[in-house]
């Protein structure tokens, strides 16, 4: 479900793939500073992945409740889905 | 490089995936895979090359491919390895990189901190090592270098700055920059695969790279 149809949506998605080093780190990042979220990982199914490419090219992909969509993390440019 | 004792034996490459079967368990991309499948841009001088490379005494007859489906540079990459074997002979099986780091460790790029994949590690007919290729072209990192040198000048973001030091906004701004940039020259990457994986193939068999 895209996330921007989400309207009760009160906490960030983040798009992300386990074997991705920037992913990993991003939610090391979140979860050392109690940032509430939910993972949606696209290389599980097609849905999801589509799903992600609706925000971005790279993971991972925050998807704000407020709107705003983040690629990637740190120094790398992430993962190309 | 390789390891001097291998953890790639015979029996070991034989639990590979065939490629069909690779594709047929991706749980994502099966439809890049395929429409990649059918624009490899091998001529029929690389054909014509890889060819006689199979047919020297010390030839590449066995493709090992570290690969997982979700990654961008899979599959665009991986069904040229694919071609390859099959306009060859090489038998190529694909290992999953995750579910076979101690393969990775072998090959890993960036000084040894990183495990990029595709890998394409090719073998004698008796799993002698040849060579190796990772990743993708020498052009696709220099593109992408130049893309981001390109992108923080049309931004006129500092030519220092990195991914990891920029606010979230300039960071966001730069990377689709970079992204618009480099998408129309994924193609021609492809094609720069060709030519590396060609000349490390002449320079394991020292053989002139020639079709």
């Amino acid at each position: 479900m895209p996330v921007e149809n989400n309207t009760a949506a009160t906490r960030p998605v983040v798009y992300t793939i386990r074997g991705c080093d920037s992913c990993v780190k991003l939610m090391k990042k979140f979860e050392a500073e109690g940032v509430d979220f939910e993972e949606r990982r696209v290389e599980l199914n097609q849905a999801t992945l589509e799903e992600a490419r609706c925000y971005g090219s790279l993971v991972p992909i925050v998807v704000w409740p407020d709107g705003r969509v983040e690629q990637g993390f740190g120094d790398s440019i992430g993962c190309f889905i | 490089m390789p390891a001097i004792t291998s953890v790639v034996t015979a029996a070991r490459f034989a639990q590979g995936l065939t490629y069909a079967d690779f594709v047929a368990q991706a749980a994502v991309n099966q439809d890049k895979f395929v429409a990649n499948g059918t624009t490899v841009p091998l001529s029929e001088e690389d054909i014509s090359f890889f060819r006689k490379a199979a047919a020297h005494p010390r030839g590449p007859a066995r493709i090992l491919a570290l690969a997982e489906a979700w990654c961008g540079d899979v599959y665009r990459e991986l069904p040229t390895a694919a071609r390859i074997a099959e306009v060859t002979g090489m038998e190529l099986r694909v290992f999953l990189r995750d579910q076979n780091l101690d393969i990775m460790e072998e090959f890993l790029s960036n000084d040894g901190k990183s495990r990029a994949i595709p890998v394409f590690v090719f073998y004698t007919k008796n799993l002698e090592y040849l060579t190796h290729w990772t990743e993708r072209s020498a052009s696709a990192h220099a593109g992408l270098a130049v893309a981001m040198n390109e992108a923080k000048a049309k931004l006129s973001l500092p030519q220092s700055a990195t991914f990891g030091t920029l606010p979230d906004k300039d960071r966001q701004a730069l990377l689709l920059e970079v992204i618009a940039r480099v998408r129309p020259f994924t193609d021609q990457w492809r094609r720069d695969a060709i030519k590396e994986i060609r000349q490390l193939l002449a320079n394991a068999l020292s053989i002139p790279n020639a079709g």
